[in-house]
């Protein structure tokens, strides 16, 4: 029973985490068609942020603070810089948020370092938790938290704001919206910084729970966000919930039973969904 | 606009939005050109697009559809859209249900609506008539005589009786080039015309 | 001969490429080069023109894919990488004899083909070039995070050096081997380009819907596809391990995907010769890059100019050198005829 509850925790931690970057990219990549590789790094860049401001300020939230406005300067930058000149044009697209990420993750090497540096937990969140007599890692709890409030954020604005309605609308047809009089591509940058604002979140989050930022950490997890969008279905909000809490329960069980399985178990998943489902759990066919 | 399939009816409907660029010639509203400028831009000058299939926003409830089209929030805009929802009653009832749970009639009536909220001095309404059952295209055919009382109407019809009942002046086109022009009365009482150039009663 | 008889005999040897009378002087030209080069220039560069030439196969076998059939593979060092492992692992384990090399080969062959076969199968499902993207991106870490944690085999991130068979150790003679099997594999991949097959596999590129209404499997062509250009890059693999005697799990990275990606960008996409233009250019530019070293350590910083390098020719220069060199010979070829 004990073990349960912990894999329970440690798999829905888990889920919040890719939650977090794959909530980003897959409503950037259902509205404006981009696969952004370039995700990754943003998620990369978070964490160095985050530890680089904890280190010298001794303020863990302004450290997540740092990292959330950094990723969104970044996606801005990216959208504008080079997305827009090759908007419409998907292996364009591709091959670019490529280029960006291998520029950028080599870039964090130039300024961090090729080593992989420490990452803390705050004091307030670096101890166990004792619940119905199971010992459990605050800060995994926190991660749940997080993601539950990020989750509920989403789907406020998604469902009652003006901008959730565009974005609805262009995930489906963005000419229509245009000819409703809607200045769409303004929408894509405040959904594309978003998208990047919210990974660097998740890669600041990521680093205190593994205890280190690596600069491999942000291919790594993007393939992991990759996965959960094409379970969940591209441009689905519930689908990337789900997407993310069947990978991170599953990640969570096989890492505790066996290890190296770990990161095929994934890809099997990801497999399975396609044969029965090629739009994914519950994308939409013809998208 | 009448013609065979493939004349270029949708195609300068499409130009006219600024969804395709203009490559010959002039578009212009009231003495201002409209070409190279970006469809939001065109659509806020006041012409309203209702595309061949719909489009309607699945996603979207009816109320929101019509709230998304708004350009403005207010007095008269209200106003307007209680003229729509009068003119199409069964978006009244609808009115909180997403519009992929929508009938093929009511997504069509839905797509009309959104073009009534703003004061769209145009509206390019494309094969509004494709698919519907007979009784639905009389109901669109009155409501679409009320909107004409407000706005133009640059109507692109394969549904010949429906488009001589709704429309005053036509032009015909044949291989994107427009080959005859005149009032429908003219062309409805023309079986050669017809024939000629609709394969009407070939 | 005449000038006809001159066009048609154009046309037989290089069938279908618009090569006017001066390109096939300097092909001539440029293959007398590359033939007298090794007795006038040193091993590096002869090693350096080697691995130019295996490259280039890795980069051709990567444009049969994008260029000529529309479909991104992120996985495709799986192919590479793992050609290179079986040789090695094989010569490692049982000696480096000729009989080895071809027990490689053929185990190379089966791997491609299985591999793409598998790969295939699941990735061309997503239905999209981007979710095709993904997958196969998977699908390449996969093999990389296998080939990392077998370390009794591989022997993990740390490599694997291996003896190769005698006949082969001389880096000069290595050098025409190389330019024989390039020359041979790119004659092979023209074939499959020109066949029925090849057609059916540009009108997907094209419009893949269309060719699905004209009752194609396309599903089918694109497997066929993905095993030859599989097998190509297997085989280039193998040559690779022969060439540097050494395998690491960077084989398999999508960093080494990239590189193919990269080079065909470069060269030109939609073109065999693209890529041999590309990987020649792109492996001279890190070789001299690397040489400035010396002179100011951002140059250690091969990376970066490699990825600013990809996002600039993505940006301004998306037809690749083959691409600006048929829109200058255009240009030329107006202005001769008075415009």
């Amino acid at each position: 029973m004990d073990t349960f509850v912990i894999l329970l925790i440690n798999g829905l931690a888990d889920a919040a985490l890719i939650f977090l970057m794959a909530a980003g990219l897959s409503i950037i990549l259902g509205m404006m068609g981009i696969l952004n590789f370039a995700h990754g790094t943003m998620f990369l860049w978070g964490g160095y942020t985050s530890v680089w401001v904890f280190a010298r300020t001794g303020n863990f939230w302004l450290g997540l603070l740092a990292a959330v406005l950094v990723g969104g300067c970044m996606g801005l930058l990216f959208e504008r810089l080079f997305i827009r000149p090759v908007y419409g044009r998907v292996t364009a697209q591709i091959l670019i948020t490529l280029g960006l990420m291998i520029v950028f993750t080599d870039l964090a090497r130039v300024i961090w370092g090729a080593t992989a540096l420490p990452a803390f937990r705050p004091a307030l969140l670096d101890g166990m938790t004792v619940i119905f007599g199971i010992r459990i890692v605050q800060y995994r709890l926190f991660l749940i938290g997080v993601g539950l409030a990020v989750a509920i954020g989403i789907h406020t604005l998604i469902n009652r704001t003006r901008i959730g309605m565009v974005m609805r609308a262009g995930i489906q047809a963005p000419e229509m919206v245009r000819a409703l009089g809607i200045d769409i591509v303004k929408y894509f940058s405040f959904v594309f910084a978003g998208g990047a604002a919210l990974a660097a979140l998740g890669g600041a989050l990521y680093v205190p729970l593994v205890g280190s930022v690596w600069s491999g950490m942000g291919m790594d997890n993007q393939v992991l966000a990759f996965i959960v969008v094409v379970i969940g279905g591209m441009g689905s909000f519930v689908g990337t919930a789900m997407g993310s809490l069947v990978v991170g329960l599953m990640g969570a069980l096989v890492s505790w039973f066996f290890p190296p399985a770990a990161v095929v178990v994934n890809v099997l998943l990801m497999a399975l969904v396609l044969v029965f489902k090629p739009s994914g759990l519950f994308g939409w066919e013809g998208k | 606009m009448l013609g065979r399939n493939g004349a270029g009816k949708t195609t300068t409907l499409r130009t006219i939005m600024g969804l395709l660029r203009l490559a010959k010639g002039k578009i212009e509203l009231v003495g201002e050109s409209l070409a190279g400028l970006e469809t939001h831009h065109i659509a806020r000058r006041g012409i309203g697009y209702v595309p061949e299939d719909c489009v309607v926003f699945n996603m979207l409830t009816v109320e929101e559809n019509l709230e998304i089209a708004m350009h403005k929030q207010d007095k008269e805009t209200k106003e307007r859209l209680i003229y729509a929802l009068d003119l199409f009653p069964d978006l009244k009832i609808a009115y909180r249900r997403f519009a992929v749970t929508l009938s093929g009639g009511q997504r069509q009536m839905l797509a009309m609506a959104r073009s009534l909220v703003n004061d769209n001095k145009i509206i390019l309404i494309d094969e509004p008539s494709k698919g519907l059952a007979p009784i639905v295209v009389d109901k669109m055919a009155a409501a679409l005589i009320e909107v004409k009382k407000r706005s133009t109407l640059i109507l692109v019809e394969q549904n010949f009786p429906l488009a001589c009942a709704i429309g005053d002046r036509y032009v015909i086109l044949d291989s994107g080039k427009s080959v005859k022009s005149g009032t429908v009365h003219e062309l409805a009482t023309d079986e050669q015309l017809q024939s000629q150039y609709l394969s009407i009663g070939t | 001969m005449s000038r006809t008889q001159f066009q048609s005999l154009r046309l037989k040897v290089f069938g279908g490429t618009r090569l006017g009378g001066g390109s096939i002087l300097a092909l001539i030209l440029v293959a007398l080069v590359l033939i007298v080069m090794p007795q006038f220039v040193g091993i590096v560069v002869v090693t350096l023109f080697t691995r130019i030439f295996i490259l280039s196969v890795f980069g051709m076998s990567y444009d049969l894919l994008r260029g000529y059939s529309g479909i991104i593979n992120l996985g495709h060092a799986l192919f590479f990488g793992g050609g290179t492992y079986i040789a090695g692992i094989a010569f490692a384990n049982f000696g480096a004899s000729p009989q080895m090399l071809l027990v490689a080969v053929v185990a190379t062959v089966v791997y491609s083909m299985a591999a793409a076969l598998l790969m295939g199968k699941i990735a061309f499902r997503g239905g999209s070039v981007v979710a095709c993207a993904m997958i196969t991106l998977a699908l390449g870490e996969i093999v990389r995070h296998l080939a990392e944690n077998w370390r009794s085999v591989t022997h993990g991130a740390d490599g694997l050096t291996f003896p190769i068979p005698d006949f082969l150790r001389d880096r000069v003679s290595f050098y025409y081997y190389a330019l024989v099997f390039m020359v041979v594999m790119m004659l092979i991949l023209r074939q499959f380009i020109q066949s029925p097959t090849g057609r059916v596999l540009m009108a997907i590129r094209e419009n893949e819907q269309r060719a699905i209404f004209l009752g194609y499997n396309t599903a089918t062509y694109k497997l066929v596809a993905l095993q030859v250009a599989g097998i190509a890059c297997g085989l280039s693999g193998v040559m690779f391990a022969l060439s540097s005697r050494f395998a690491n799990t960077d084989l398999l990275t999508v960093q080494q995907t990239l590189n193919a990606l990269l080079v065909t960008i470069v060269g030109g996409t939609g073109t065999l010769y693209g890529a041999i233009v590309g990987t020649a250019f792109v492996q001279l530019a890190q070789f001299f890059l690397l040489g400035l070293r010396t002179l100011h350590p951002i140059f250690e910083r091969w990376l970066l100019f490699f990825g600013a390098m990809y996002v600039l020719v993505v940006l301004f220069m998306p037809t690749g050198i083959v691409g600006l060199y048929h829109r200058l010979g255009d240009k030329w070829a107006r202005r001769g005829r008075g415009n």
